[in-house]
């Protein structure tokens, strides 16, 4: 897992609102939380 | 995922753009956020190539094809402040990682600048869609998972003739979904979509 410290890797993906979103249109305006989880349609 | 929801509002507070983020594709993720009753933060395919994203932060289980259930919050310099796994099976206590965020944001040195407030939508006649469609559905997932139900009314031209005139004038055809904002009818579901997520919340 990566830690804390190291530079976030960069990432381009689809959203299910249409739209293209990446880590690096947020940089030096937002703090972003990723939370990943194993699947859709799956418990907690 | 509906705990994080209801948080949002203090996580925007907190500068803090939420993303959700599983190897399960765009059309699973809009059903699935509307059988949760609803989910406006973005929530992003990493379909293909499949876990790519979660691999390069290590958290990919190949084994299972699935990633792990964790968090990594990254301030606005792109620095890692947090990263905790709890196991696939496990839960997170999101009221405690909106707690981190805040200290993270209150530590970070220049102030960002607050969310801006939605455009809005305008003024919205009504959301054409047809019975069957594909295209219809993703339209009224992205309206229901906006949380737009109360702004935007639907009407289904399959099963209503009058709304079927009613398209046909405004659009001079019968090509439904539709979306007619100010008089002016937009076609694509994907544009459709894409609209709501600009005017009605703060991401762009």
């Amino acid at each position: 897992m990566i830690a804390v410290g190291d530079k976030a890797p960069g990432f381009e993906l689809p959203d299910h609102l249409s739209r293209k979103l990446s880590l690096g249109q947020f940089a030096g305006k937002r703090h972003v939380m990723l939370l990943f989880y194993p699947l859709d349609f799956t418990p907690t | 995922m509906p705990e994080t929801e209801a948080l949002l509002p203090r996580f925007r507070a907190a500068h803090t753009q939420v993303l959700g983020i599983s190897v399960d594709s765009i059309f699973c993720h809009a059903n699935w956020a509307h059988s949760l009753g609803g989910i406006s933060f973005p929530l992003l395919a990493d379909f293909h190539p499949k876990g790519q994203v979660a691999q390069s932060y290590g958290l990919y289980l190949g084994d299972a094809g699935i990633t792990d259930r964790a968090t990594v919050i990254i301030d606005a310099g792109g620095t890692v402040r947090h990263a905790s796994a709890v196991t696939p099976a496990g839960r997170r206590d999101i009221g405690e990682l909106a707690a981190l965020c805040e200290k993270v944001d209150a530590e970070y040195g220049s102030g960002l600048a607050d969310f801006p407030s939605p455009a809005g939508l305008g003024k919205v006649d009504a959301l054409y869609v047809k019975s069957n469609c594909g295209h219809s559905l993703k339209a009224i997932l992205g309206r229901d998972n906006l949380h737009l139900q109360g702004q935007v009314a639907l009407k289904n031209v399959t099963e209503d003739s009058a709304a079927m005139g009613q398209l046909n004038s405004l659009t001079g055809k019968d090509q439904a979904p539709c979306l007619v904002v100010d008089g002016k009818p937009m076609p694509e579901a994907d544009d459709i979509v894409r609209y709501f997520a600009s005017h009605a919340t703060d991401i762009g």
